[in-house]
């Protein structure tokens, strides 16, 4: 008797609860079928707290997320894409380019970012925001990752490569190191994930990515 | 003048009109039995403008015309019935109807003098030479048609004030002692149907000017406690210059307020709206973190890279709309960010430096004049990779003595 199909129904069970399976976040596509297919539950998570470690600012942290911000942002029911104390003046016509709509971005300035990025996170009127700096201690992040799923909202924090050593309560969090024409990914956690790398190349047509 | 005893008069009835230059007519009809009748509303009413110091004819009328035509022809009559009305006007001069002067003078060449002698002339004649106005004017007069008057509103304030029993200094006191205040402004916007949009709250010192705070709102609202939240975060920013003796609330001019149905979708699920989170986000951002705390982004026409866009309010908060479809970008370079302002970068050989050399990466993009607006700018942009990957758009000036320049990262 051959015994697959019979362990696959035994596994089915409610009461076994295996590592990889635990990851049944609902989750968004990237717009890179390579990262969905490696990212835990295959894709960004729908709403919950993620960590973009990457060494220096510009490695190409928003071109990993800007197909998945154009398609929330141009969604029917498109609740706001919030960018809250972005280090520099985000692009509007570079933004547009990148297929996000601009009627659905606003930005939050300057001091108290942590504050301001658990408001928004909470808020419940934001299907995405994105933050910049601060120190978070574990406990604050803590407090982002909840206040993101009570408002479910994808919470995307932009910290230092070296804040990997702390630990963290984000669903999931990234490693970013820019390549020639590309970028390495390393998996730091996910839910129901081991860590492991992926070298990404930008499709053809990014900007300022592609060469000649 | 008028206007101020008008507002006066709405504490006899609610239906107050303006007759300039010298009248005001108040539909008492209701009101009678409340000030013990007509004796009773004329002494009150006489009372009133003795007190504001001007002399007063008051008199009663089954029609507004009427009563406004006995009360220019200083007659202090009460007429309450209607088929009274003729025979109480009849002896009246017609001037006192404040008709136009060359219908008044053709009548007086006729020898119509008294409202009685023209009430007495046939309809249909009276029409062919006057107007159908003026017959209408008559009809308005006597009660055979209704006489519809636009009614004066008070403009809908709410200010209160509140003396304090010892000087309070702490900001939790403060609002404690606020707390009072915004109870009565929640009642007060409840009764009306109101939402205030701006709040200002006066802090009185003993010898210092008043501290003031002045709170916007994104969406009119009516809700005490929601205020007073607001207002806590407002006066937890504030510094003040000493102990606080008095405090104040303000409305500005309250607008009609529409209370939020709870939706049954959460918001952004299945095209639930968000509006009641959004503005809720708006408004404790600014009250924190100021009024410039949240801005959205648009699109200008502009060809150099600092006109391409500007800062504008918030996004518009729609419940739901049709997905856009995303238009392919055009082929333009351009970095996801901006610095402020360009930053000057060392140069080697011709070619610039941030940390070590830059790799210059395709073609220059030349970005010219502006000469309109005083904006000249004569660049040609690259796009460099730095020593560890990340890819900046820099820029070499096309005059001496041609120095480059950081403007922007992508992302």
């Amino acid at each position: 008797m051959d015994g697959a199909p019979k362990l696959a129904r035994l596994l089915e069970h409610p009461a076994i609860w295996r590592g990889r399976g635990a990851a049944r976040l609902k989750t968004l596509a990237s717009g890179f079928a390579a990262l969905d297919e490696w990212l835990p539950g295959g894709g960004w998570p729908r709403a919950g707290l993620i960590e973009i470690l990457a060494a220096r600012f510009g490695s190409g942290e928003l071109y990993l997320l800007s197909p998945a911000l154009a398609a929330l942002t141009r969604a029917a029911a498109a609740r706001w894409c919030v960018w809250v104390a972005p280090p520099l003046m985000p692009v509007a016509p570079a933004l547009a380019a990148a297929g996000i709509a601009l009627d659905r971005v606003a930005v939050v300035g300057g001091t108290r970012s942590l504050w301001a990025f658990e408001q928004v996170l909470g808020s419940g009127a934001c299907d995405a925001a994105l933050a910049w700096g601060g120190q978070p201690k574990p406990r604050e992040l803590r407090r982002l990752q909840l206040a993101a799923e009570r408002g479910r909202t994808l919470g995307v924090l932009f910290r230092p490569r070296r804040a990997a050593r702390e630990t963290s309560a984000a669903v999931l969090r990234l490693g970013l190191t820019p390549l020639a024409a590309g970028v390495r990914i390393t998996l730091l956690k996910g839910r129901g994930a081991v860590r492991s790398t992926l070298e990404l190349s930008w499709p053809p047509g990014t900007p300022g990515r592609t060469r000649g | 003048m008028l206007q101020r005893l008008a507002l006066r008069a709405q504490a006899y009835t609610p239906r107050v009109s303006l007759e300039p230059p010298d009248g005001l007519l108040l539909e008492v009809k209701g009101s009678l039995h409340l000030f013990a009748g007509v004796a009773g509303l004329r002494l009150a009413v006489a009372d009133e403008c003795r007190h504001l110091g001007m002399p007063s004819v008051v008199a009663f009328a089954p029609t507004p015309r009427a009563a406004l035509a006995l009360a220019r022809a200083g007659r202090p009559h009460a007429v309450l019935d209607l088929s009274a009305l003729t025979g109480a006007l009849a002896p009246l001069p017609l001037a006192t109807l404040g008709w136009p002067e060359d219908i008044l003078e053709r009548l007086a060449r006729s020898g119509v003098r008294t409202i009685g002698a023209v009430i007495r002339l046939p309809r249909a004649g009276f029409a062919r030479r006057f107007g159908a106005a003026q017959l209408a004017a008559l009809d308005a007069l006597t009660g055979r048609t209704a006489d519809l008057r636009d009614v004066v509103r008070a403009r809908l304030r709410f200010r209160r004030r509140r003396e304090l029993v010892c000087e309070l200094e702490n900001i939790e006191a403060i609002l404690a002692a606020l707390a009072p205040l915004l109870a009565e402004l929640g009642t007060f916007l409840r009764a009306r149907q109101c939402g205030a949009l701006e709040l200002e709250c006066r802090l009185g010192h003993r010898h210092s000017p008043p501290t003031s705070c002045l709170m916007r709102l994104a969406a009119p609202a009516a809700d005490a406690h929601r205020l007073g939240e607001l207002l806590g975060e407002r006066l937890a920013a504030l510094t003040l210059p000493e102990p606080v003796s008095d405090c104040e609330l303000r409305t500005d001019a309250l607008v009609p307020y529409r209370p939020d149905c709870p939706h049954l979708w959460r918001p952004g699920e299945h095209g639930g709206g968000f509006s009641g989170e959004a503005s809720g986000l708006i408004e404790r951002l600014r009250a924190r973190l100021g009024e410039e705390a949240i801005h959205g982004l648009t699109l200008l026409e502009g060809h150099r890279p600092e006109k391409a866009w500007s800062r504008t309010a918030p996004p518009a908060i729609e419940c739901s709309r049709t997905p856009r479809r995303y238009e392919p970008a055009r082929s333009h370079r351009r970095p996801l960010w901006l610095l402020p302002a360009p930053q000057s970068l060392a140069a080697e050989d011709g070619l610039p430096r941030r940390r070590g050399p830059l790799l210059l990466l395709g073609e220059p993009e030349r970005i010219e004049t502006g000469w309109w607006d005083g904006g000249e700018i004569a660049r040609d942009y690259y796009t460099a990779a730095d020593s560890h990957g990340v890819l900046l758009w820099v820029f070499r000036e096309r005059e001496a003595p041609h120095g480059w320049y950081l403007h922007g990262v992508f992302g």
